[in-house]
């Protein structure tokens, strides 16, 4: 059942540019290894050679002792060695079930077999905690259940040996729970498991070995529990990482808010909304997946159909029809879904850098030059890594995608930013840097709204936090109550004075069963 | 209207012949005309005619009712003729069939119902679904530009041709045209491309025969429209080796340039008159209400239309 | 980090691949319209001369007009298979102008430069139409357009009794040398396209609005999320569109000086084919003016070179035309 395989001086190259110097290692079967490293170690790249979906430039990869080369990702998934994609790789337009046996149906003579595959998919999706009806398409899930029903594929294919890039960065706690259980069973039948994560607490709990790439080389393996999470961090940069967080600015006590939204209502998602921010202030959204945050600002933004009471910005009331708009006003929104909303990935880094402030380039010419150095600033401000600048956006790894997002929407200089979910899938170094740059816009005197599924991110970050529940506000919390614990309370309808105030956890469904 | 009475003899001899001492009781005749909608100024005219004929025919016999349908394709077609028979009832169909093959068992399933048949200018495939046939005369229609083409220039020169689109039809006339040039070993014919009976097209095929060809005698453009295209090109060149073109059909405007004596390449043009529906409803229509038969097949002869007879060949009201 | 990564020796050998893997991508159609050429020289010597290659460029010159109006719309991720009915019924509509104008005003000059005028207002007119349908009505572009296709032409045989439109005389004479006249040898309507095509490039990649265009057929949601104002750039694409029909149209007029049923038949497909023969996907996102043009001139091009020879039977024209069409999207074709 179990699985052995032998990196052998892996090498990689995409055109002039080698991301793979020479990788070797071997994973012994039945383990479960996390693989670290900064964003563009070649984590990625690594397992889709292994994987079949990628060709090594160099090097041989041995699997149970024989030289294999897999010609596609078919012949790796016949060998028993399925990966989960850290971008998701699903067609939008078909049901889960479509989906999930895309390529494998199963037939009966010439007919598929309809029965059987819905009867298999309910099963997996059982298996991740997925509650949903087979034949619900695709574009209609949000993106931790796209997570989940990647995860189900990869199940569905009966893995001997099974990669997750980066499975649970848009996970809930809850979901993240159940896919622990899930991965201890798998291991427990056999299973060899290859974890890639940016989240050290879960690499520590769940991991046998850690193994540890930087720069497109093989640093270091060890045994999980002989390392610190602090250790981990410091092998992956090779260097020394200070704290995580900048320290707290103090709470901002300007009188008018830079932002005030009252009475917003997304039909289905979002329920009668009120908050405001401060200039200078981060304001923290944080609720479990399906609360309705990202709906609520995408109801902001008339993104969504949605009423709203009152929006003022700096005082005066304002209107937001669109993007377009909101942009006008000085209030931009990194989406959380960064392959479907957030970059064109077929276009070049500077296309996408200056999208959203294009009009400053345009006089009524387009200055390309202008355009390159505001990349190169970019690149250099954001620690974007890539081998050029003439690169399409896809060609960057996760976590470069998600810095060059971020810079793309505060390219306009916004004076209100709301990031959903702005460290989704960054090294740790990174995060670090984009913390201290959230603290940075802060200190500018703009307003930060951050939304995020890590409740340790909030934490550290954030002057205030909202929390959300079932498509309302259920509390603000501030500076002097912000734990995890606290958080975790108001989210679930578990804390005490919420329940006190007869709210109880029951709405919940009767708002997500709108949806 | 020597051709019209010309017609009409024919129509009688025939009557006379197929149905000797027929009844001369009148019948009750609700008589079906399906046509294709007017989508080039051939078939305009088509539409034009039929409605001429209606307005006519149901002003002098009381005892008809003529439906005209127009159709954009040969399907639509196909489902006006079920129309006809189931909805309107008809007795009688007078059809210019949008093309030969699959129009066929349409017409026939028609006809099974007792319907009387009358096909005009295209035949269809299996005869028997029509109990009579009216048609142009497409070999006139390339034999009498041959004619006069080689007499004008002497029986020698250089000539070009313009067709249409591929087509049975198409195929008559060219294979006319050529029959009679054989006769005359010293008119060279230089080459026939494609046009398909358009203007733009017409005007591009023959700027390319002007680049190619540095003395050209005569044009036979084959048709009215095709010849706008080509004197258009022929004064853009700035050429004036081309003493003839000639074209085809009897299109008012060129039939008016003719009496107008408008244009010194423009002496002769060849009859093919959408008017030979006219003809058709009306023949089959008086046959009917006598409950006569017309001839199996009634033949519109394409006449040489010069400066002397064109009158006779100018509808100013018609849209062709 | 950058400087680390560009520091590293490119292996030479993965360099020269790729590049002329790239360069015959660009440079595809080139190639084949230069093949072409060279096969017409070989067939017919006259296919080299000053006069035929101005007759083929002022054939062009119409579905080029549009081509590169519908290369902006491909480009968006739409379609618009209406420009060949439209351009009959702006020439129609235009004729029937002239002609009425005739007897009002007695300044021919005048009257031929309102229709000309009339002819853009109306093509921008019928293209801000379809935009408007397709983004505020929500109508998929291939329906809205079907369903004009139909309706324009409809129109047209209607005010024309299904026989052709003619203009005037009078007023044709002083019409026709916008068609007929060459500045610097090169007739008016090579220039127009020449104008059009370059006002295209310059505007589909050297403006805000061009980058917007090529945002919003690469991913719609991306560019909605970025601020960009997806519907009104659309409306903005297909009138764009239209105005260059109608551009083509004021060329096409004096020509022939009419319009019936049978103009502009199939336009719609030469002016399509033109653009993805040029290099641009069907479905959207990027593609270019510059091969455009030449995805123009070498569809008329092949027509020209059949029209000039006889070794091939008429009745293979069609193919051979399908032959070049498909070897030249084989020669462009993507990785
Ligand atoms: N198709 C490609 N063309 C060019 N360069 C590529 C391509 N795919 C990956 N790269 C480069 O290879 C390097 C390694 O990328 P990879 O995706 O393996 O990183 P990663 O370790 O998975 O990072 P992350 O943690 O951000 O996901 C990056 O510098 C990336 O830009
Ligand atoms: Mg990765």
């Amino acid at each position: 059942m179990s699985i052995a395989v032998r990196f052998d001086g892996i090498v990689k190259e995409f055109g002039p540019v080698r991301v793979l110097h020479g990788v070797s290692f071997d994973l012994a079967p039945g383990r479960v290894y996390g693989l670290l490293g900064e964003n563009g170690a070649g984590k990625s790249t690594l397992m889709k050679i292994l994987s079949g979906y990628e060709r090594p430039t160099g090097g041989t990869l041995h699997i149970d002792g024989e030289p294999r080369s897999f010609k596609s990702s078919r012949d790796a998934e016949a060998a028993g060695i399925v990966l989960i994609h850290q971008e998701f790789n699903l067609a939008e337009d078909l049901t889960i079930t479509q989906n999930i046996f895309l390529g494998h149906e199963r037939k009966r003579g010439w007919w598929l077999d309809e029965a059987a595959m819905r009867a298999d998919t309910l099963r997996v999706l059982r298996q991740v905690g997925l509650d949903k009806d087979p034949d619900t398409p695709v574009r209609h899930l949000i993106v931790a259940e796209k997570q989940l029903v990647e995860i189900a594929k990869a199940l569905a294919r009966n893995a001997r040996l099974l990669i997750m890039d980066e499975p649970t960065a848009s996970l809930t706690p809850g979901e993240t729970e159940a896919l622990f259980t899930l991965m201890a069973r798998l291991q427990a039948d056999g299973v060899t498991i290859v974890y890639i994560s940016h989240k050290l607490d879960e690499v520590e709990r769940t991991t046998d070995d850690v193994i540890v790439m930087r720069d497109g080389r093989f640093v270091t393996r060890q045994p999980t529990r002989e390392l610190t999470r602090h250790q981990m961090a410091t092998l992956m940069v090779g260097r020394e990482i200070s704290d995580l967080y900048p320290d707290k600015d103090p709470a901002p006590t300007g009188a008018v808010p830079l932002l005030r939204v009252e009475g917003l209502t997304v039909p289905g998602w979002a329920a009668d909304i009120a908050f405001d921010v401060k200039p200078g202030e981060i304001l923290g959204f944080a609720g479990l997946v399906g609360a309705g945050r990202t709906e609520l600002f995408e109801g902001l933004l008339g993104l969504r159909p949605h009423q709203v009471g009152r929006i003022e910005l700096e005082g005066r009331a304002i209107r937001i029809r669109n993007p377009r708009d909101a942009v006008d006003q000085g209030i931009t929104y990194l989406s959380e879904d960064r392959k479907g909303k957030g970059l064109h990935v077929g276009f070049g880094l500077r296309e996408n850098l200056t999208l959203m402030a294009l009009e400053t380039y345009a006089t009524p010419w387009l200055k390309p030059g202008a355009e390159t150095r505001a990349l190169k600033t970019a690149v250099q401000d954001f620690g974007i890594r890539t081998g050029s600048l003439d690169v399409k956006a896809a060609s960057l790894s996760g976590g470069n995608q998600q810095k060059l997002a971020l810079a793309k929407v505060l390219h306009p200089e916004p004076k209100v930013v709301i990031l959903d979910e702005p460290t989704r899938g960054v090294d740790v170094g990174a995060k670090r840097d984009i913390y201290f740059l959230i603290q940075r816009l802060a200190r500018e005197g703009r307003g930060v709204v951050v939304v995020s599924s890590e409740l340790m991110e909030l934490v550290g970050l954030c002057h205030r936090v909202a929390v959300m529940r079932g498509g309302r506000l259920r509390a603000m919390v501030d500076a002097q109550h912000l734990t995890e614990e606290e958080l975790i309370s108001h989210a679930t309808g578990t804390n005490q004075r919420d329940q006190a105030n007869g709210d109880k956890p029951s709405e919940e469904e009767s708002m997500t069963a709108g949806r | 209207m020597k051709l019209k009475k010309h017609l009409l003899a024919i129509a009688v001899t025939a009557v006379a012949l197929a149905a000797p001492g027929a009844a001369f009781a009148q019948n009750k005749v609700n008589l079906g005309v399906a046509i294709p909608a007017a989508t080039h100024s051939f078939t305009a005219g088509i539409v034009w005619w039929a409605n001429e004929a209606k307005k006519e025919l149901e002003k002098a016999n009381p005892d008809l009712k003529v439906t005209i349908k127009t159709a954009a394709n040969a399907g639509e077609q196909a489902n006006q003729l079920q129309d006809l028979a189931t909805a309107n009832k008809i007795n009688a169909l007078v059809i210019f069939p949008f093309e030969s093959a699959a129009l066929t068992k349409p017409v026939a399933q028609v006809k099974g119902k007792g319907v009387y048949v009358t096909v005009v200018d295209r035949g269809l495939t299996d005869t028997s679904a029509q109990d009579a046939y009216v048609s142009g005369d497409n070999t006139a229609f390339g034999k009498v530009p041959a004619e006069y083409i080689a007499k004008t220039l002497d029986g020698k020169g250089n000539i070009v041709a313009l067709r249409g689109i591929a087509t049975t039809l198409d195929n008559e006339r060219m294979d006319a045209f050529n029959g009679v040039m054989k006769a005359y070993p010293d008119i060279k014919l230089l080459d026939a491309k494609y046009a398909n009976w358009n203007r733009d097209d017409a005007f591009k095929v023959m700027q390319d025969y002007l680049t190619r060809f540095k003395q050209i005698d005569a044009v036979w453009a084959a048709d009215d429209d095709m010849a706008i295209g080509v004197l258009k090109a022929i004064e853009q060149a700035k050429r004036d080796d081309i003493k003839i073109v000639f074209g085809g059909a009897g299109a008012k405007g060129m039939i008016k340039t003719l009496i107008d004596a408008k244009d010194p390449r423009i002496q002769a043009n060849v009859s093919y008159s959408p008017k030979f529906i006219y003809d058709a409803i009306k023949m089959t229509a008086e046959a009917r209400l006598k409950g006569e038969a017309l001839p199996a097949t009634t033949i519109i002869p394409s006449v040489l239309i010069t400066k002397d007879n064109a009158k006779e060949f100018y509808f100013p009201d018609s849209p062709f | 980090m950058v400087d680390r990564q560009l520091d590293q020796p490119a292996p030479p050998r993965f360099q020269r691949a790729r590049s002329l893997g790239s360069r015959l991508h660009a440079v595809g159609p080139i190639l084949g319209l230069v093949l072409l050429c060279v096969a017409g020289t070989l067939l017919n010597p006259d296919f080299a001369s000053l006069d035929n290659a101005m007759n083929v460029l002022t054939r062009t010159a119409f579905i080029g007009i549009i081509a590169v109006g519908m290369c902006f719309v491909i480009i968006s991720g739409g379609i618009d298979l209406s420009v060949g009915s439209m351009a009959a019924l702006i020439a129609g509509m235009v004729i029937l102008l002239m002609n009425t104008l005739a007897g009002s005003i007695d300044q021919p000059v005048l009257v031929v430069a309102i229709g000309m005028a009339a002819s853009v207002v109306l093509g921008g007119v019928f293209g801000l139409a379809h935009g408007l349908l397709i983004t505020r009505g929500r109508i998929e572009p291939f329906i809205v357009t079907l369903g004009t296709l139909g309706i324009f032409r409809a129109y047209l045989t209607y005010f024309s009794n299904g026989g052709a439109i003619t203009l005037d005389d009078t007023l044709s004479d002083v019409y026709s040398p916008v068609y007929y006249t060459s500045v610097i040898g090169v007739p008016i309507p090579v220039w127009v396209f020449l104008i059009v095509a370059v006002a295209g490039a310059l505007i589909l990649n050297r403006t805000a609005y061009g980058r917007y265009v090529q945002a919003i057929g690469s991913n719609e949601q991306v560019a909605r999320y970025a601020a960009v104002n997806v519907d009104r750039i659309k409306v903005m694409t297909y009138a764009l569109l239209g105005a260059c029909v109608g551009i083509a149209t004021l060329l096409y007029v004096p020509r022939l000086g009419s319009s019936s049923p049978t103009t502009g038949l199939l336009w719609e497909l030469e002016a399509i084919a033109a653009v993805i023969v040029g290099g641009t996907a069907l479905k959207g996102g990027s593609g270019s003016i510059i091969g455009t043009v030449i995805g123009a001139v070498l569809l008329s091009v092949i027509s020209n070179i059949l029209n000039l020879t006889s070794v091939i039977s008429v009745y293979l024209n069609a193919a051979v035309q399908g032959f070049v069409i498909i070897i030249v999207a084989f020669l462009q074709r993507r990785k």
